[in-house]
């Protein structure tokens, strides 16, 4: 590449000291990056700063005292024939009946905007059965127009939320697709989140 | 936490949140998470390729930073000491995949498969620039990025990276280079 067209794009050059014959290709380079540019991602995803934190106290109940590991350490400890056989039916019970959730279950993440409109809110919080009702994810206004969203990343499958107003009110999502009565008095908005391929 | 709690910790400096961070507060550490996440995510996604991979590398350049806060040495440039941290995070994830999965499949991006009803889509120009960024060498990749579409000087990249300014250029240079001859191709 012609070395005055990389000072130019190095931003070293303006763009009439390139001779005429290398302004067209400069023309389709700043074409080409305003391209580029138009592509870019949104922030990151809602929650993530509760993830890294909750991550990092993990960390740090990993790495306990001697003392404790040591309390915790699995040991062989001699167990009567009668007991094993108790252990043994409740196991098969079990294993009969089945667990919820016990099947293979699909753990790719997919990415969920959601928005509300809500002007004269101070805080939104997204809460739903994904967040166990607690209001970790924040969802964002940046430019104040009152319109709040965020992302949130999702395990596929049916998810029940609301949207918690100054923390004291909760709403539901007008837009949503579908709603289940929640028992209190209200409903909660319904989202179903699959993968490309329909898992 | 109360509205009233939190948006006194966001008038809080950078350097005071390092200075709490070191005594045991995660919750100034979560202040400075929400700070700089947006940066460090966007820088990754656009050299991952993939959003998810993109939350992995940022989560794990957080929590490295703050088992090594106290390497920081500038509290009030701690912006950019994370910044560091996110971006070599990216490049040792990339050199990690590459043993494993090949270009096209790491960055998430679509290939040229000579499949002509999906090169028909609308969007495939774009797709093909994706392609050609994500074909780039690492280091590459990030001074392009960076430079042309982050908007950061070369000044800025070098003190950030720790890599001097021609250097930089260099970088950057190839990466034209190699994207122009990429594109030429595909639209041969």
């Amino acid at each position: 590449m012609d070395s005055r067209l990389q000072a130019y794009l190095d931003g070293d050059l303006p763009l009439d000291g390139l001779p005429a014959e290398l302004r067209a290709t400069a023309a389709e380079w700043d074409g080409l990056l305003d391209e580029i540019r138009a592509t870019s991602p949104a922030g990151a995803p809602l929650g993530l700063d509760t993830r890294v934190v909750a991550a990092i106290e993990a960390s740090r109940a990993a790495s306990r005292p001697r003392w404790l590991a040591w309390l915790l350490r699995p040991r062989m400890i001699p167990v009567p024939p009668a007991a094993v056989l108790a252990a043994a039916a409740i196991v098969l019970v079990v294993s009969l009946v089945g667990l919820p959730g016990g099947s293979a279950v699909d753990e790719t993440l997919v990415y969920v905007q959601f928005v509300v409109d809500a002007p004269a809110a101070e805080t939104v919080h997204l809460v739903g059965d994904f967040t166990e009702w607690q209001p970790t994810v924040e969802l964002e206004d940046a430019d104040g127009d009152g319109v709040w969203s965020g992302r949130v990343p999702l395990l596929p499958g049916v998810h029940e939320y609301m949207f918690v107003i100054d923390g004291a009110d909760w709403v539901t999502d007008p837009n949503a697709a579908s709603y289940q009565d929640d028992g209190f008095g209200q409903q909660n908005a319904i989202v179903a989140v699959s993968t490309l391929n329909g898992t | 936490m109360k509205p009233d709690a939190r948006s006194d910790i966001r008038h809080v400096s950078d350097a005071e949140l390092v200075r709490q961070t070191l005594q045991g507060s995660d919750r100034a550490f979560g202040e400075l998470v929400r700070r700089y996440q947006d940066l460090l995510y966007r820088h990754a996604e656009r050299m991952t390729g993939r959003q998810d991979d993109a939350e992995d590398v940022v989560q794990s350049a957080f929590i490295k930073a703050h088992r090594n806060l106290r390497k920081c040495r500038d509290p009030e440039r701690v912006g950019a000491w994370l910044f560091r941290i996110g971006a070599n995070t990216c490049k040792d994830f990339l050199k990690s995949k590459r043993a494993t999965v090949p270009v096209d499949t790491m960055v998430g991006l679509v290939s040229k498969d000579g499949n002509p009803e999906r090169e028909a889509e609308s969007g495939v120009v774009r797709s093909e620039i994706e392609h050609a960024i994500g074909s780039l060498p690492a280091e590459q990749r990030e001074a392009f990025l960076m430079k042309h579409v982050e908007g950061w000087s070369y000044t800025e990249m070098s003190e950030t990276l720790d890599v001097s300014v021609p250097a930089l250029k260099m970088r950057v240079h190839r990466a034209r280079e190699e994207l122009q001859v990429l594109l030429r191709s595909y639209g041969s």
